[in-house]
């Protein structure tokens, strides 16, 4: 029986034929970095630096499952990957256990970014990429004016109900951070019953933030957990400010994206080389009509309509990623007995 | 007789270790978990578990999903079954083939369509705002509870009208015509006679579409977000997004319990069910539509084409309707899926993952038919209750919690040795489908007149060769028919390929649901490649109705 297994293997394996021969960086990613963000600009820009190599990227879904596929990859025997890009701030200490330390000297772009960032990250291991805000959006030709929320008590009015759009936080790096919002909002102890007291007007938890957007796009509900850009991605896109942005008490929560060299990769030039790409002048200035988020590189300049419609929040709110990577697995056990009406 | 039990034995030890190393093995390791902490025996995670609200609300949730799909899949079905036991009309043969659709449509097709068709912007939704000129959708019956509900209904119901039918189809006449005779109404001989009657077969139906429900994983997944999960749904999310094996392994183990006390109240049931085997003379049919009462079967019917035929219409519908650069209709969908160019969802190209299904669903309907083959000779040369649920135990076990082992065995020795391709998957599959085999072959193989076997041996014909020559012909049928079902179980199998798949290894179910759920929303290709696997299911039926249907009734029937 095991010989014929094996037999019946072999001839798959073969019937799939090998992988292309020709030299790869493989790129792990989120899902909707590939399918809105900047990937075909950064892949323009890496090809100009090495026409002969193929970039290949890999989305297997949002960002903190894209994360736990390749902390299992590797537990059990290896991975293509060679960078993984898109890793939230919450998810920093955990995934920076994959990485490896890059050499400063190999991505000279780093000289455009600010000390601030790279003190935030474990020391030496991964890279900011760009930086959002996390907060509310809504549609305003389906909501009325009197209901828009500007504070967080405001999301809890019974007329609200089943209107808004959430993500997952076990699943979503946008749902995470909002996750962590109530937490840096209510404290320790509040979050939970804000929490309980939002859920009937929750029409659904998605797992993306991509499949949330779409689903508000296309009119299941007017409220969205996103960021802080829509609208000027709405007037830039469509020339419409249909979709607006609101704050929460001038409250939003600030999200650095990051991105490392995965450990065990056998292309380590390459993969720092991508990373420099990532941080050029070039791309940092495509990264705002792209990926939706601010340039992490100061040299980089924003487009005129982006600075005026991309809201900065007068209080960003951010826990301190120590903090996080001690809270966050309980957090997520509590969030999920909260559904659970616990 | 000994020499045939003595054969008989070493068969048996030849799937017994097989499925030893590849099932009960990873099963156990990955079970132990649940009740092992650092090397001791413990029940404090799974306390810890049952304790979990989050654990009670999946629980809890699922219970009632599950009988709330049962019901409606009953009042769904039982109409259909009458209609089939009672009636006469042309269409008829067709319409029972299409009963038998759900047991090889990839539940990830249903979704799909139930978002199409459903959905706040779907077909139906669009189809009575325009209509009707409402401002927003009337019915909103996805993202909830109902949701679910429905789309398990749709899977179900069929299975009811299966039941029902069959077991109408059996009854006695007399004791009707008697009640009849002596003046009862029609109505009242239904309630007092007919339905009593029929009443085993729905509770046998009952109990197996509530474990059915109880065990559904893609519809849930696809459809009820992160508050409407099944306990399957609960298990993938701790294994796989939250990387927490014990938790999920003691999650599997709450499940594996309450799912084997189910089957085995089926079991129960369905033994009374089968033991009551219609004799005599068939009950008289009435031609439809006939009498003018019959018009009060058109809102059913009207019913049953908008719950059954809507979401599957809309799947195809959409993959010629849906835009592509804003032309429609058209075939670009189908040209992308045939497409070789590198998708970052997949991992592989969508044309590169309708080629790993080709291949996983071959392997895995060639092993299975080799395992089930041998595991129905052993059954039919030993009788034993013990090695009977030895051999037929995979059947026991959810998709994602035998995903869950093989992903863990498959990452240590023995089976690391056979790489990290697609083994895994069609070792799953052969596991999943083999018992399928299997009691499609035995009662088929049991029919066979013993005399041929011992005439070709009393001419000279050794164990293999009388086989070969005279058992294998007569079986090929089954085996064809078993071999196709096979292959499509495992081509819209979707749950343990999502616990085993890695970027690059992705098969058409999970390919769709990729397009679905986490990517850029590329319904008009997850659309085209359902509509591929629906013309596989389609076709398993269609081969299904070429062997005859009397041939199944008589051996291989649900």
């Amino acid at each position: 029986m095991r010989m014929k297994m094996k037999w019946a293997v072999l001839l798959v394996t073969l019937a799939l034929g090998g992988s292309a021969l020709g030299t790869e960086l493989v790129v792990y990613t989120y899902d909707s970095f590939v399918s809105w963000g900047p990937a075909a600009a950064i892949e323009e820009a890496f090809q100009a630096r090495h026409p002969d190599v193929d970039l290949i990227w890999v989305a297997p879904g949002a960002a903190a499952e894209t994360l736990a596929r390749l902390e299992a990859e590797l537990a059990s025997g290896g991975t293509g990957a060679d960078v993984l890009l898109g890793i939230g701030d919450p998810d920093l200490v955990r995934a920076s256990r994959l990485l490896k330390p890059y050499d400063p000297g190999l991505v000279p772009n780093l000289a455009y970014v600010p000390q601030e960032f790279l003190t935030l990250a474990p020391q030496g291991l991964a890279l900011p990429f760009d930086q959002g805000y996390v907060t509310f959006v809504y549609d305003s030709e389906r909501l009325p004016q009197r209901l828009v929320p500007r504070y967080f008590s405001d999301l809890l009015r019974c007329d609200l109900g089943r209107k808004i759009i959430l993500e997952d936080p076990r699943t979503s790096s946008t749902g995470r951070a909002f996750l962590l919002w109530t937490v840096w909002h209510f404290g320790a102890r509040g979050w939970q019953d804000f929490w309980r007291a939002l859920l009937p007007n929750v029409l659904t938890i998605t797992k993306g933030w991509s499949e949330a957007y779409d689903m508000f796009l296309s009119g299941e509900a007017p409220i969205v957990l996103s960021y802080s850009t829509d609208t000027a991605y709405s007037y830039l896109e469509e020339g419409s400010t249909r979709y607006r942005v609101v704050t929460l008490g001038g409250e939003a929560y600030r999200l650095v994206e990051w991105m490392g060299i995965v450990a065990g990769t056998d292309r380590p030039l390459l993969a720092h080389d991508f990373l420099d790409v990532v941080l050029s002048r070039e791309v940092q200035e495509l990264i705002p009509t792209t990926q939706w988020m601010f340039p992490v590189n100061q040299a980089a300049e924003l487009p005129e309509d982006f600075a005026r419609y991309a809201v900065v929040p007068e209080v960003p709110a951010e826990l301190p990623p120590a903090e996080v990577a001690r809270g966050l697995q309980g957090w997520l056990r509590d969030w999920q007995s909260l559904l659970g009406g616990g | 007789m000994t020499g045939r039990r003595g054969a008989g034995t070493v068969l048996a030890l030849l799937p017994l270790a097989f499925l030893a190393l590849a099932f009960f093995l990873p099963l156990a390791q990955v079970l132990s978990q649940g009740v092992r902490e650092g090397g001791r025996w413990t029940s404090g995670r799974l306390a810890e578990v049952l304790a979990d609200p989050y654990v009670r609300h999946l629980l809890r949730f699922t219970l009632e999903q599950a009988l709330l799909s049962a019901g409606l899949s009953l009042a769904l079905g039982f109409p259909l079954g009458w209609l089939l036991a009672r009636y006469d009309f042309p269409g008829k043969g067709f319409l029972r083939a299409f009963t038998l659709v759900p047991f090889v449509l990839p539940p990830i097709t249903v979704a799909l369509g139930f978002i199409l068709f459903f959905g706040n912007a779907g077909y139906l939704n669009r189809g009575l705002m325009a209509a009707l000129h409402l401002p927003s959708p009337p019915l909103r019956v996805l993202y909830s509870l109902w949701g679910i509900v429905l789309a398990h209904a749709f899977y179900n119901a069929p299975v009811f009208a299966r039941f029902v039918s069959t077991a109408w189809e059996g009854l006695d006449p007399e004791p009707l015509e008697a009640a009849r005779t002596l003046g009862a109404r029609p109505w009242q001989a239904f309630l007092t006679v007919t339905l009593p009657q029929l009443l085993p077969a729905v509770l046998s139906a009952f109990s197996l579409v509530f474990v059915f429900c109880f065990l559904s994983f893609a519809i849930p997944l696809a459809l009820g977000g992160a508050r409407y999960a099944t306990v399957e749904v609960g298990v993938y999310m701790y294994a796989r997004a939250l990387g927490d094996t014990p938790r999920a392994a003691a999650l599997a183990l709450v499940e594996i319990c309450i799912s084997l006390g189910l089957t085995y109240l089926y079991l129960r049931g369905g033994g009374l069910f089968l033991a009551r085997d219609g004799g005599g003379r068939p009950l008289s049919r009435v031609r439809f539509p006939s009498r003018p009462a019959h018009l009060l079967w058109l809102p059913y019917l009207a019913l049953a084409v908008l719950v059954f035929l809507g979401p599957l219409g809309a799947v195809v519908a959409d993959s010629f309707l849906r835009p592509w650069g804003g032309k429609a209709p058209t075939l670009s969908w189908y040209a992308y899926v045939f497409s070789g160019k590198s998708n970052p969802f997949l991992g592989t190209s969508p044309v590169g993952s309708i080629a790993l299904s080709l291949e996983v669903g071959t392997a895995a309907a060639a092993l299975a038919l080799v395992l089930g083959m041998i595991v129905a000779a052993v059954l039919r040369r030993l009788r034993s209750t013990l090695l009977e649920a030895l051999l037929m135990a995979p059947l026991a076990v959810s998709s994602v919690v035998l995903g869950l082992a093989l992903l863990l065995a498959f990452g240590r020795p023995p089976l690391a040795a056979l790489g990290r391709g697609p083994a895994a998957i069609v070792l799953a599959h052969t596991l999943i489908t083999y018992p399928f085999v299997v009691r499609v072959i035995r009662p088929l193989w049991e029919g066979l007149d013993p005399a041929l076997v011992e005439a070709a041996r009393t001419l000279g014909a050794g164990r293999l060769r009388s086989f070969l020559t005279v058992e294998l012909p007569l079986l090929s049928r089954g085996l064809l028919l078993a071999a196709s079902f096979s292959f499509a179980l495992s081509l819209g199998e979707m749950t343990a390929v999502i616990m085993l798949a890695r970027p690059g290894l992705v098969t058409m179910p999970l390919a769709i649901y990729q397009f679905l759920s986490s990517s850029a929303r590329q319904f008009g290709a997850a659309s085209a490649m359902a509509t591929l696997l629906i013309l596989v299911a389609g076709a398993t039926i269609w081969l299904w109705e070429l062997a005859g249907r009397r041939w199944l009734a008589r051996y291989g029937g649900t």
